[in-house]
């Protein structure tokens, strides 16, 4: 049942996928043990779009696939403890107000295991340095698409390095626009233009395996 | 002067008509970078260049003065895509074409929620962003497959726009819109005048787009239409097939303004495997493509992100039908598979010009075109013309240098 769990998720084939899962639980099923294929066929379609085979469109579907199950899911799992392999605060840096790269890569890091704070859309560099400092994550995720995000991206992380927080946490920037150079710039520790590969350097810079 | 700027603009002209024709120019032909860094090079915020003609104009100027360029096809205009609009008018010509941007000035009258504008809905320095949105229903498709042009103007714009929410707004939102389209359309006619001066080659740039996009940008909404592609895809095909008709008249009609080339951006290229795109995406656009260059037009089509995995789709169109514009996907691969049928533009990253050195600006121009410029048939340009304001100015210099040396 798992198995066809799995590869519903990772076909694409979005009501055999949700209609299976509540299957299982109906049938007693261990919410937790789904929880974690659910997490392996996430990692699948991950996988798939970096070789090249999957594209931006089964990323969606699949982060779609995923939250629908998660939404009855999760609610039976509450009580016995989720374990996160680590925190993230994420924010669509100052004076970008697009969200979808953010979102795509929030449910795929939320999928991989990751805590993610979800600080919104046009954020403030100050608003970066008050979640690092609340939240005390491993990693800060920055996200813009258009050009001049880039350079919010910079003094964002200027900011984090002012409040003497920059060594305390590892940076990753994303979005359609980045690149080795834009990383160069702006001073992060990784850079990736796709939600996949984004999670993928996450679990690097954390120093779980990728 | 002036027959000194007549011949710059002829000189100009020549090198770009020899790439899109597939020829060899005198040399390689740049399309500039443009965006934020126009008003910040004259110390102007972004909301003023996008409400203050006067400043805006002045602010091209002394840009396009300083960091000249065969065709300034970023710096100009800062109105955002307004095709929805475009099909919602496509039965009236004279009126269609003029609403291809949506100046900031226009989206206040309007009250739309598909844009934020700077002084508006975000900061001052911000620049005006395009979102989109969902103004359509899964349900409604049968609507827009039946009647696009009246689904659209009836019942989506009323409810994306809050000043046309019901007709007795709209009679004074029309009203308005028609005020600020003759405003937009004697800033055009400046600019045309000031291009000349500047020795630019005018040219009346027509426009289409993919039915596709236009269901994902402004009617569904992009993550919805994905779904929908999955969930409905009779209907969402039929609905693609449906809007072919009004995008030719929109695109059609800039037959009476003299343009002859139409500029067509992409978005969801990037978002679908091969089997989607063949399938949802590039027989409607092929179609328009085509239409378009058997009326005598030549096309430029921007491909968004990175195109590879559909490269060669390109070339079931007619040799010669115009330009690829590549934002991500690497141009020389583009070249060796397009060489002698499709004009390549593109190649420069942005990141470079915004994060690198001049030093490494002209080693990476002049390996660039050492590869892409023999056979001709290429236009160098930023993969994506938005230069942001703290871009250094050394570094647009430096580019526009390294293709004086190896252009």
């Amino acid at each position: 049942m798992l198995d066809e769990i799995l590869k519903s998720i990772v076909e694409m084939e979005e009501e055999e996928a949700i209609k299976k899962a509540k299957e299982y639980l109906d049938g007693g099923g261990d919410p937790q043990k789904l929880l974690e294929v659910c997490r392996d066929a996430m990692g699948e379609v991950g996988a798939r779009f970096e070789k090249g085979e999957y594209f931006l469109s089964e990323l969606i579907l699949g982060g779609e696939i995923f939250k629908q199950i998660m939404e009855f899911t999760l609610p039976k799992i509450k009580g016995e403890s989720v374990k996160k392999i680590g925190k993230i605060v994420l924010g669509t840096v100052k004076e970008d107000v697009h969200n979808i790269g953010k979102d795509i890569f929030k449910v795929f890091a939320e999928a991989s295991g990751f805590e993610v704070i979800d600080i919104g859309i046009d954020t403030p560099e100050e608003k970066f340095v008050e979640a690092v400092k609340e939240h005390k994550p491993d990693i800060v995720g920055m996200s813009c698409l258009i050009t001049a995000g880039v350079t919010s991206m910079k003094k964002t992380v200027d900011k984090l390095k002012e409040a003497g927080l920059r060594d305390s946490v590892k940076i990753i920037i994303g979005g359609g626009r980045v690149d080795e150079s834009v990383k160069e710039f702006t001073g992060a520790d990784a850079w990736a233009d796709d939600a996949a590969k984004g999670v993928r350097l996450c679990k690097q810079l954390i120093g779980v395996e990728g | 002067m002036v027959s000194n700027a007549k011949e710059l603009a002829e000189k100009r002209l020549a090198r770009l008509m020899a790439a899109m024709n597939l020829e060899e120019p005198d040399k390689v032909p740049l399309a500039g970078v443009g965006g934020d860094i126009v008003p910040a090079y004259s110390g102007l915020s972004m909301y003023e260049y996008c409400y203050d003609s006067e400043k805006a104009l002045k602010a091209m100027e002394n840009f396009l003065k300083d960091f000249p360029c065969d065709w300034p096809f970023a710096a100009s205009v800062s109105g955002l895509d307004g095709r929805v609009f475009n099909v919602a008018f496509s039965e009236f010509p004279d009126i269609s074409i003029n609403l291809t941007f949506i100046t900031g000035p226009m989206h206040d009258v309007l009250g739309d929620k598909y844009y934020r504008y700077p002084g508006r809905e975000i900061s001052e320095d911000s620049s005006p962003q395009f979102i989109g949105g969902s103004f359509m229903e899964a349900d409604e498709y049968d609507k827009l497959i039946e009647d696009p042009v009246k689904f659209i103007a009836e019942t989506v714009l009323p409810r994306a726009c809050r000043n046309l929410e019901t007709p007795r707004k709209a009679m004074a939102t029309m009203v308005r819109l028609g005020t600020e389209i003759s405003k937009f359309n004697a800033m055009m006619m400046q600019t045309v005048g000031l291009m000349q001066e500047l020795g630019y080659p005018a040219m009346a740039l027509g426009g289409a787009y993919a039915p596709l996009d236009l269901i994902g940008d402004f009617l569904r909404g992009v993550e919805n239409l994905l779904l929908d592609i999955r969930r409905y895809p009779d209907k969402v095909k039929a609905a693609t097939e449906a809007l072919v008709e009004p995008i030719m008249n929109y695109a059609l009609a800039h037959k009476n303004i003299g343009a002859t080339l139409a500029f067509i951006p992409l978005h969801l290229n990037e978002y679908l495997s091969p089997k989607l795109y063949k399938e949802f995406y590039w027989p409607t656009l092929k179609e328009v493509i085509v239409r378009l260059v058997n009326e005598g037009f030549k096309v430029m089509v921007f491909f968004e992100g990175r195109h590879d995995a559909h490269l060669e789709t390109i070339l079931e169109l007619p040799k010669g039908w115009g330009v690829a514009y590549f934002e991500k996907t690497d141009v020389v691969k583009a070249k060796e598979v397009l060489k002698g049928h499709t004009c390549v533009m593109g190649g420069i990253p942005m990141g470079l010009i915004v994060g690198g050195t001049p030093a490494q600006i002209d080693e990476y121009v002049k390996n660039l075109l050492e590869k892409v410029k023999p056979g001709g048939g290429f236009i160098l340009a930023p993969g994506v013309g938005t230069a942001p304001r703290e871009t250094p100015v050394e570094n647009i210099k430096a580019l526009i240098e390294a293709v004086e040396k190896y252009g």
